[in-house]
């Protein structure tokens, strides 16, 4: 009897490791967190239009007033460029690396002009645009990724019906691209 | 002399029995550590960040919802109305007071597991802080019901229980963290069925 006792306490003691060992491994192995997902669209450099309804890839844009756009990118080669000019009453960007960490976020009051232009660099990019600042980018706000791969979420704010076209608009016309000095 | 292997069986049988059970129901139960609730309103601010707990971590790489950045907004969601009771699509409740300062919210109800409700074109399922009708003081009252009300009415069609999601956009509040002194709506029972 003792030893059943024993063996089950055991048994406790293991699925405690277990436990704090799925936990932390869980985030590498699920296949379906939100870069996976993101990556799944097969869709690079440029902003992907999410439906309301979850589409194949179970990515959705669930609140009824906000279109959500997403784009994955990478700054291995060359720093990314995010673009996005139009009148829309709001709309906020959020960039995340490959651990869906959040790295960087904004909304179109902590924008200049109110219009997004944002560089996505790793450091050693970084120092080099600093250094001699191309004269495109001189509105833009440059934040550095020590990850090299990421995804960005845009959203779009239609308070009202009337506002769907500008916001599709807005969306369509943002662009995540590699930048390259002309 | 089978006792050994079986004392054996019965460790290995608790530890993957207890470990994968316990870590299911872990990250099915919360989001995370590092939660404010407020009434029956509970957000996750931190959720996003790399300084999340690995609860967290692991929700969100089982979810794969695409996260608010703290510079966006933060959402709330209720299960509950203030008196602790599950919210049931059944019944009416309201929804009254004000938000923490904002300077956008939006306001729906999703199914329990989070996927929105969409009642139909024709019905109001969804009310945002420029739709809303106030009171002279600035506050307002949303009846969710599935029978329509004046006012602010938030159409349920839905069958068991629900939940109610408030996005605050560009909101100080996701930054803060003195929180106590936020003031969330009332989520207040007026009746069930047809009533």
């Amino acid at each position: 009897m003792r030893s059943v006792l024993f063996a089950i306490l055991v048994g406790l003691f293991g699925a405690a490791l277990l436990h704090i060992v799925i936990v932390l491994a869980l985030p590498q192995f699920t296949g379906r967190d939100a870069y996976t997902r993101v990556l799944d669209l097969l869709e690079m450099d440029s902003f992907f239009p999410l439906t309301a309804e979850p589409g194949p890839t179970g990515l959705r844009s669930g609140n009824p007033f906000l279109r959500t756009a997403v784009c994955s990118f990478s700054v291995a080669d060359a720093p990314t460029r995010f673009i996005a000019r139009g009148p829309v009453p709001f709309w906020s960007l959020s960039v995340f690396d490959s651990g869906s960490n959040e790295v960087f976020s904004m909304n179109d009051h902590t924008a200049v002009n109110g219009n997004l232009d944002l560089i996505v660099a790793t450091p050693i990019q970084l120092v080099e645009l600093r250094k001699s600042p191309p004269e495109e980018l001189t509105q833009a706000i440059m934040i550095e990724m020590k990850d090299e791969e990421g995804y960005a979420v845009l959203r779009a704010l239609a308070p009202f019906d009337s506002f769907e076209e500008q916001v599709r608009d807005f969306l369509t016309d943002s662009s995540c691209q590699l930048f390259r000095r002309s | 002399m089978f006792r050994v292997p079986l004392l054996v069986a019965v460790a290995l049988a608790v530890a993957f029995g207890g470990g994968i059970a316990s870590s299911v129901w872990a990250l099915k139960a919360t989001v995370g550590f590092g939660s404010i609730a407020i009434g029956p309103w509970v957000a996750f601010p931190a959720a996003q960040t790399a300084s999340a707990d690995p609860y967290a971590k692991a929700h969100r790489a089982r979810t794969g919802e695409l996260l608010f950045g703290s510079a966006e907004g933060l959402m709330f969601s209720a299960a509950t109305d203030d008196s602790g009771e599950r919210l049931s699509a059944g019944c009416s409740y309201d929804i009254s007071g004000i938000t923490p300062p904002t300077r956008f919210w939006t306001l729906y109800a999703t199914t329990a597991d989070g996927s929105t409700l969409r009642p139909g074109p024709d019905l109001p399922s969804a009310i945002n802080s420029w739709t809303v009708l106030r009171a002279r003081d600035s506050r307002f009252v949303i009846h969710a019901s599935p029978v329509a009300k004046p006012g602010n009415w938030l159409a349920l069609r839905h069958a068991g229980s629900f939940r109610l999601v408030l996005t605050l956009l560009d909101t100080p509040t996701a930054g803060s963290s003195g929180l106590i002194d936020l003031d969330m709506p009332k989520i207040v029972k007026t009746g069930c069925g047809n009533a």
